[in-house]
């Protein structure tokens, strides 16, 4: 065993070399995260008015519009029954650019400040983490095919 | 109540041994499956690295009932139009999930809702908790004796009023296969019977609504020409208002419970509890968005069946056999296969409400077990064995309630009494997730009037509404105390839990949260800690 004193972690020596790169110290302060809060909830509650506001006006305008709902369109299907299985293709629609949106905007965002949090974090407890790392990797690895 | 037995006998031989097959599989399958050691994480959650479609498929077995499959496609054979709205609205109700709940809530959550809520709110946790379990007791108890009832209801269908005895027997084996799969089989149990039960349904309804199709050529101006001119309306049957049609309040009605089945779903205890199942968030959108296409392929295939009925059927056989409908499903089948197709699906809507009490009890056991017992009682200090024993019992417990109660009222109506729990959720847990997660000034105070407040409004205005006295359909046709006029309390339940949420957590003059709390809350909810 080495008899050295025990070094304190966070005293160190010489200057950090990337302590001035980020210069908001909590990430909530950063503005990644400030565009990362409103990306979300903006789309999500645009789309959350547009799908479920959207079939509620539907039912209003079913039984305060009836006139209108009930001409024919083709054959048996009217107005009011279009519309209803518009519905679900407005679903479809809607899951579809929520899917998109996260992918393009909000999940890039979220990496990259989880990216940065791990780095505060690991800076702070440097030891614990490339064990906890290579834990995954190995359980990753151990999964070689995906099931249905 | 019904009359006439609808459906022959060996239909009936049949489904008995079907079932008990299915049941006595799955339940090896789930004893197999169950958690081997007494890790808590194991019984709430299950196995968190199943692939999106096998969770996409328990989110829809959790949260497709009996109600769906007999009662909104009996709504759709009888009513045409106001039916079809009505499936719209069981789809619809996932997209809030998907847009607004599922991943912020993932993301904080643990085990239960609490959990959640102890994150946000670290100082006010203890009696949010306790007020959280006592609204998740209450809605989990009354869906759990919906669906109890729901049995009994279908039994009816084949043996006419069934007498006490058969009555009894039913409930209690139905309660008593949800007690052993919810406390022996935890969550790895639950989710191979909603699995199973999942592919099922969605195999049988789409099968046999292309057998409807087909009959018709595949020709659906056909299918709802043939379904309006059978059902006794005309035209008008493929219009809005047959049902909720006429008066104002008539209409409120409908837009009432509309608004409770499309928020109702965003709290409903078991459906919040699959959702924190996966462990990373993307396998959790996509598992939320394969519940929703399967939710929304059966819904659609329930309409084409509902249609079906009431062209292949009539209309006066369907309302002949059972007033509301109910075996308006079992009928066609019964026209389009005989009695194996009509065995086939009765097996299937039996499955179905086992498997939906199997989540709902499972849900209440695990608030009670970890919110109740673990945090509340034992304020935190309980071992994982201690509170795993405490949700295996309290999931007997919950069960052994559902079946007395479900005995004391096995006439009531099973969708009336689930769109009752569906209105009770969104006026008491829904304003309090919302708040929660969007709203940074809510305070424990806000929480709990606005889960006991929502809770305690939606229930009183239901003892003063038509269900309970006043109607010839109601619990007590005899008496008249009924002064609210909606049948569901929604429209009005639903706004009051979300004021009082606000009321609360404006006057509260308390000492404020941390605001390090929130901050801690916010980038655990938009940057997560996993991947």
């Amino acid at each position: 065993m080495p008899e050295f004193p025990p070094r304190r972690e966070d005293t160190p020596t010489f200057p950090l070399p990337h302590i001035e790169h980020t210069p908001p110290s909590r990430i909530s302060d950063h503005p990644e995260f400030h565009s990362l809060r409103r990306a979300q909830r903006r789309f999500g509650i645009r789309a959350t008015i547009l799908s479920v506001g959207g079939f509620l006006l539907y039912v209003l305008l079913s039984f305060f519009a009836p006139v209108v709902m009930n001409q024919p369109l083709f054959g048996r299907l009217t107005i009011g029954l279009a519309l209803g299985l518009g519905q679900f293709a407005i679903m479809g629609v809607t899951a579809w650019c929520y899917v998109r949106h996260m992918r393009t905007r909000v999940d890039p965002l979220a990496h990259g400040l989880r990216v940065r949090l791990h780095e505060d974090e690991s800076r702070r407890s440097r030891p614990a983490a490339p064990q906890s790392d290579a834990g995954q990797l190995f359980q990753q690895g151990a999964r070689g095919f995906r099931a249905w | 109540m019904v009359t006439v037995a609808a459906i022959d006998d060996s239909s009936l031989q049949l489904t008995f041994v079907l079932f008990l097959t299915v049941v006595v599989i799955t339940l090896f399958t789930a004893l197999l499956t169950a958690p081997q050691r007494d890790e808590i994480s194991e019984f709430y959650l299950g196995n968190r690295a199943m692939s999106p479609l096998r969770n996409g498929l328990a989110m829809c077995g959790d949260y497709l009932s009996a109600a769906t499959l007999l009662g909104s496609t009996g709504l759709v054979a009888l009513t045409g139009y106001d039916g079809l709205m009505y499936l719209g609205g069981t789809t619809v109700a996932w997209m809030m999930v998907l847009l607004l709940i599922a991943e912020p809530l993932h993301r904080t959550g643990k085990f239960t809702l609490g959990d959640t809520i102890a994150l946000r709110l670290p100082r006010g946790q203890r009696p949010v908790r306790l007020a959280l379990s006592v609204c998740i007791l209450a809605i989990a108890t009354l869906y759990l004796v919906a669906q109890l009832v729901g049995g009994v209801a279908l039994l009816t269908q084949f043996t006419g009023v069934p007498s006490a005895t058969t009555r009894t027997l039913c409930v209690a084996v139905i309660g008593t296969f949800v007690i052993l799969y919810a406390s022996l089989g935890g969550m790895p149990g639950a989710t191979v019977i909603q699995i199973i039960k999942a592919v099922m349904l969605v195999v049988g309804v789409l099968f046999t609504a292309g057998w409807v199709l087909h009959h018709y050529d595949w020709n659906p101006n056909a299918l709802l020409t043939a379904a309006a001119d059978r059902s006794g309306n005309g035209p008008q049957f493929l219009e809005p208002g047959l049902r909720y049609g006429g008066t104002v309040s008539n209409k409120l009605d409908f837009l009432s419970l509309e608004l409770a089945i499309v928020l109702g779903l965003a709290a409903l205890p078991h459906v919040l509890m699959r959702l924190l199942a996966p462990r990373r968030s993307g396998v959790l959108r996509s598992s939320v968005l394969w519940a929703i296409g399967l939710v929304g392929a059966v819904c659609f295939g329930a309409g084409i069946l509902g249609l079906g009925a009431t062209a292949l059927v009539g209309k006066d056989t369907i309302v002949g056999t059972d007033r509301t409908g109910n075996a308006s499903v079992l009928l066609l089948a019964h026209e389009l296969g005989g009695s194996l197709l009509t065995a086939l699906l009765t097996c299937l809507a039996y499955l179905t409400l086992l498997a939906v009490a199997v989540g709902l009890t499972l849900a209440a056991a695990s608030s009670i077990a970890h919110d109740l017992y673990s945090e509340v009682i034992r304020k935190g200090r309980a071992s994982e064995t201690e509170e795993l024993t405490v949700a295996r019992l309290s999931g007997a417990v919950i069960g052994v309630l559902g079946i007395l109660l479900a005995l004391v009222a096995w006439g009531a109506n099973t969708a009336t009494l689930a769109f009752l729990a569906f209105a009770m959720a969104a006026s008491s847990i829904l304003p309090t997730i919302i708040y929660t997660l969007f709203w940074r000034r809510f305070s424990a105070k806000g929480a709990l009037l606005s889960l006991y407040g929502g809770l305690a409004c939606s229930v009183l205005l239901v003892l003063f509404s038509p269900v309970v006295s006043s109607t010839a359909g109601s619990m007590y046709p005899d008496a008249d105390f009924a002064w609210f006029p909606l049948q569901n309390p929604g429209i009005v339940s639903i706004p009051a839990g979300f004021f009082l949420g606000w009321l609360g957590t404006v006057l509260d003059k308390g000492r404020p949260e941390d605001s390090s709390a929130h901050e801690e809350f916010e980038v655990r909810m938009l940057v997560g800690a996993d991947d």
